[in-house]
């Protein structure tokens, strides 16, 4: 009745009628603009801080540095490691000095470049290579983050079995999320001293936890409420603006805006990590892969943010949807002085996506195997084990995904510049081998109506809308008898972040769980014997409320910490991509023409919501693949950053597989990043068939790509 | 300070102005016009596109003191009367919207192509909207949004 039908999102109309009110447009009484003052060093000591001038424009409320910082400078998902405000030490282009309160944000700004501070420069570590051989340490720890490794069989024997084995190197380099909204809050003090913020963010219960250290307050003194978000692509799971407008609103005791501009949102908006890929794959004469190793390095940027998820994944993720006997992958992630690295859609895997898809072109190629037959060989299905020894029991439709673009494969017709090329994945749902929770709680409302309290931050992918979905269908009622109470602390439970394609599966069957047991006791009191909702819930709410609560935590187990063994998440996305290309011989400019696009997404809870997904991870894989690329303290704002526009847009044709997920609400997986995951791997490909030449090396742009011609 | 009149969605409008103020500030502070969204600031991003005399401008590049005597109109025109324009009706049935940051700019780029021509070509489309980025939707949902309207 609901699920599977392409309802439309709850929040469309307000959107398209202007009504749409994000966090950068809420006004207050009495509210002051607060502006970040940043470091333009790589690496420095701070030697002075003068704010006097900036002190005295008329306006300026007050000045901040690290000194009036109540509770704890430090934040971080994994590592609390990056101060809010630097407390004498930069160690990134862009790094928060001090912050500059007035009364509007035009004396703010101008006040704010008044502020004299003084460095005395160090030498910058700009790359991991060099942060790994240096002897001068980032932080005290030393330059390397982590190492996670991948270990199963015996590579080194396996290779003496090997008719071909390929060895290349790939490397990626930074990217910036660019959603159209940058980042915004406004907080402000309630009488009793409590501290609310309301900010463009992916997760409000980390948030809160968060500002209760950065306050010294307890947490139930903080609240968070997620305004309607412009985007996320992981760039708002960080602090962003929380913490100083926080900090702001409680040390001058009035409401405080803090909103960036592109220029600030690119300067201190964490990136997608930059990853050198090492790569050697072995296979047998009949296409069967024997083993593969990886070398992987990885810029985390001056602080650790997700860095260290990123190259677990990127670990856990090397063989991509493969079946492979013996594996040793190494992921390391080191400090540099460069910008923070964290979560972007994907972490990591859109990287080493386009060095095992590249790979299995290249066995293909020297074993005289059609591209697609190899991956058929060694797709992951039924029974397969994977690199982490994990059995696959059900819901593994790569296989499918593959038989998808089967046709459009083998009709392919290279026409002048044209080429194709195929590009796959899988793709774990949820965090990697850690709990991962979701709570919500329905409620029955005197009016008459299911109070669906949601913690699930939507930043656009449509969850308010797929979730509402989940618990009609569950309840077997009308659409008009929910109301949605969402995104705020103080009236939703913990639903943990918007990442990791997680919200569908994991707070979807949380929500499924929670309708089950109202669904029970609406049956109890009689609704379908006629007795009205209404009625139900007038009796109820005078019994002083009850509330049925949903909660899942999928099925994962910890992963051993040499060999990385173990079930890290309890179910994965597949997809297989096929792109047409066209490349202009004299310029060397790339046009995607036409992606075929598969996806095993379980079950499509709403179809048209799938599809918006693919397409928007296809217009970001292109910008992946031949656009984008952040170099620090160059790439200022969109004019020398760029992505993909309308004209930049293929056709896309989309096929779901729904291999249902048995763990899952009706089935469903998650579908936010594999879209984008497998595009920028099948362009490669399908320049190389459109060119012969092979790049190792993105964003492929036509700058690169004309150096690669010129070599040939 | 300057005096400026002009027509906003259809009605009178006036205000006193610093004349170094951009149409984005005027109309977003003083009018609380609150679809005129700033993405980047520099005519890069399309978020804040407004009509200005019908023709689709960057708000965040034109000096409010350029509208004065001009007529001015921003997405809230286009359900002024209560009832949603085709445009808005084939954004919300298509899944054009997904975050929402870039619909009012998109609605208005859509809206003076269609005013322009009645029944684009897929072509003239993708060219209409290539001004406004968006990040979440590949376009594709908005393309098909505004052919859709414009066969209506």
């Amino acid at each position: 009745m609901f699920v599977g039908e392409s309802l439309e999102r709850v929040d469309a109309l307000e959107k398209v009628i202007g009504k749409g009110i994000f966090a950068g447009d809420l006004r207050m009484e009495g509210m002051a603009f607060g502006v970040i003052v940043r470091a333009e060093r790589f690496h420095a000591r701070i030697a002075s801080i003068d704010a006097s001038e900036a002190i005295a424009t008329e306006g300026v409320v007050r000045v901040l540095t690290h000194k009036d910082i109540p509770g704890a400078n430090g934040y971080g998902v994994l590592k609390k490691d990056q101060p809010y405000l630097a407390a004498g030490y930069i160690r990134f282009f862009g790094e928060p000095v001090a912050m500059v309160i007035a009364q509007n944000e035009r004396i703010a700004r101008e006040a704010a470049l008044r502020m004299r501070v003084d460095y005395e420069d160090m030498e910058p570590l700009n790359d991991p290579f060099l942060a790994a051989a240096s002897t001068v340490n980032i932080h005290k720890g030393g330059n390397l983050l982590c190492r996670k490794t991948v270990i199963k069989g015996d590579t080194k024997r396996a290779e003496g079995q090997s008719h071909v084995v390929i060895e290349r190197t790939y490397s990626t380099r930074r990217v910036d999320h660019v959603f159209l909204e940058c980042e915004a809050g406004l907080a402000f003090p309630d009488q009793s001293g409590r501290i609310t913020v309301i900010s463009s963010t992916q997760n409000i219960h980390y948030k809160q936890k968060e500002v209760s250290r950065l306050l010294s307050l307890p947490e139930e003194r903080i609240r968070i409420i997620q305004a309607p978000t412009g985007g996320g692509f992981g760039g708002k799971l960080d602090v962003t603006v929380e913490g100083y407008a926080a900090l702001a609103a409680y040390l001058t005791g009035r409401p405080v805006m803090v909103r960036y501009t592109r220029e600030e949102s690119m300067l201190s908006n964490t990136k997608r990590h930059p990853l050198y890929m090492n790569y050697r794959t072995g296979a047998a004469k009949d296409g069967r892969l024997t083993f593969l190793e990886a070398k992987i390095t990885g810029d985390t940027g001056a602080y650790a943010s997700y860095g260290e998820v990123v190259a677990l994944r990127a670990a856990v993720h090397a063989t991509g949807p493969y079946q492979v006997p013996n594996v040793h992958v190494e992921s390391s992630m080191y400090f540099t002085n460069n910008p923070v690295c964290g979560a972007m859609r994907g972490f990591g895997i859109p990287q080493t996506a386009f060095a095992h898809e590249s790979q299995m072109d290249l066995l293909a190629e020297a074993l005289c195997i059609d591209p697609l037959e190899i991956r058929k060989i060694n797709a992951l299905r039924k029974g397969s084990e994977t690199a982490t020894g994990q059995v696959l029991n059900h819901s593994v439709g790569f296989y499918d995904a593959l038989k998808c673009i089967e046709p459009a494969w083998k009709e392919r017709k290279k026409t002048g510049n044209s080429g194709f090329g195929l590009g796959c994945m899988f793709y774990g749902i949820g965090n990697t081998g850690v709990p991962n929770p979701s709570a919500c709680h329905l409620t029955l409302m005197p009016e008459g109506k299911i109070g669906f309290h949601l913690g699930a931050c939507d930043i656009g992918q449509g969850s308010d809308t797929v979730l509402t979905q989940i618990l009609l269908e569950t309840l077997g009622l009308e659409k008009n008898c929910v109301l949605l109470v969402k995104g705020d602390s103080d009236t939703t439970r913990d639903a943990g972040s918007s990442s990791a394609s997680r919200q569908t599966y994991i707070t979807g069957k949380a929500v499924f769980e929670a309708g089950r047991k109202l669904r029970s006791y609406l049956e109890e009191k009689g609704i379908d014997k006629g007795r009205s909702l209404k009625d139900i819930c007038s009796e109820a709410s005078g019994e002083g409320g009850p509330i049925f609560d949903g909660f899942f935590d999928p099925p994962t187990t910890s992963l051993d910490p040499v060999t990385g063994q173990g079930i890290p998440y309890a179910t994965y996305a597949f997809a297989a991509h096929m792109t047409e290309v066209e490349v202009d011989p004299a310029t060397c400019v790339c046009r995607v023409k036409k992606v075929h696009a598969a996806h095993d997404v379980g079950r499509a809870i709403n179809p048209d919501a799938v599809r918006g997904q693919i397409f928007g991870g296809v217009a970001m894989g292109i910008g992946f693949a031949l656009m984008e690329e952040f170099i620090p303290s160059r790439s200022k704002s969109l004019y020398s950053y760029y992505i993909p526009t309308s004209m930049d847009m293929p056709a896309v044709e989309t096929y779901l597989v729904e291999d249902q997920e048995p763990t899952g609400p009706y089935g469903a997986k998650g579908v936010g990043e594999p879209a984008l995951i497998p595009q920028g791997a099948s362009i490669m490909n399908a320049i190389r068939d459109a060119t012969g030449i092979r790049g190792f090396e993105l964003p492929c742009n036509f700058e690169r790509l004309c150096l690669l011609a010129e070599k040939v | 300070m300057q005096k400026i009149c002009f027509q906003l969605n259809g009605e009178k409008a006036e205000a006193e102005i610093e004349d170094y103020l951009t149409l984005l500030e005027v109309l977003r502070d003083r009018f609380s016009i609150l679809s005129v969204k700033e993405g980047c600031g520099i005519g890069e991003c399309g978020a804040c596109t407004v009509l200005l005399n019908e023709r689709p401008v960057y708000a965040c590049l034109t000096l409010a003191v350029k509208a004065d005597g001009c007529d001015v109109k921003t997405t809230e025109y286009l359900s002024k009367d209560g009832t949603l324009h085709p445009l808005q009706e084939a954004f919300v049935k298509s899944g054009a919207v997904q975050c929402g940051y870039c619909t009012p700019g998109m609605l208005m780029s859509a809206y003076a192509l269609l005013q322009e021509e009645k029944t684009p070509t897929e072509e003239m489309i993708r060219e209409g909207i290539s001004g406004n980025l968006c990040r979440c939707t590949g376009y594709i949902q908005i393309m098909e949004a505004v052919k859709d309207a414009s066969q209506i």
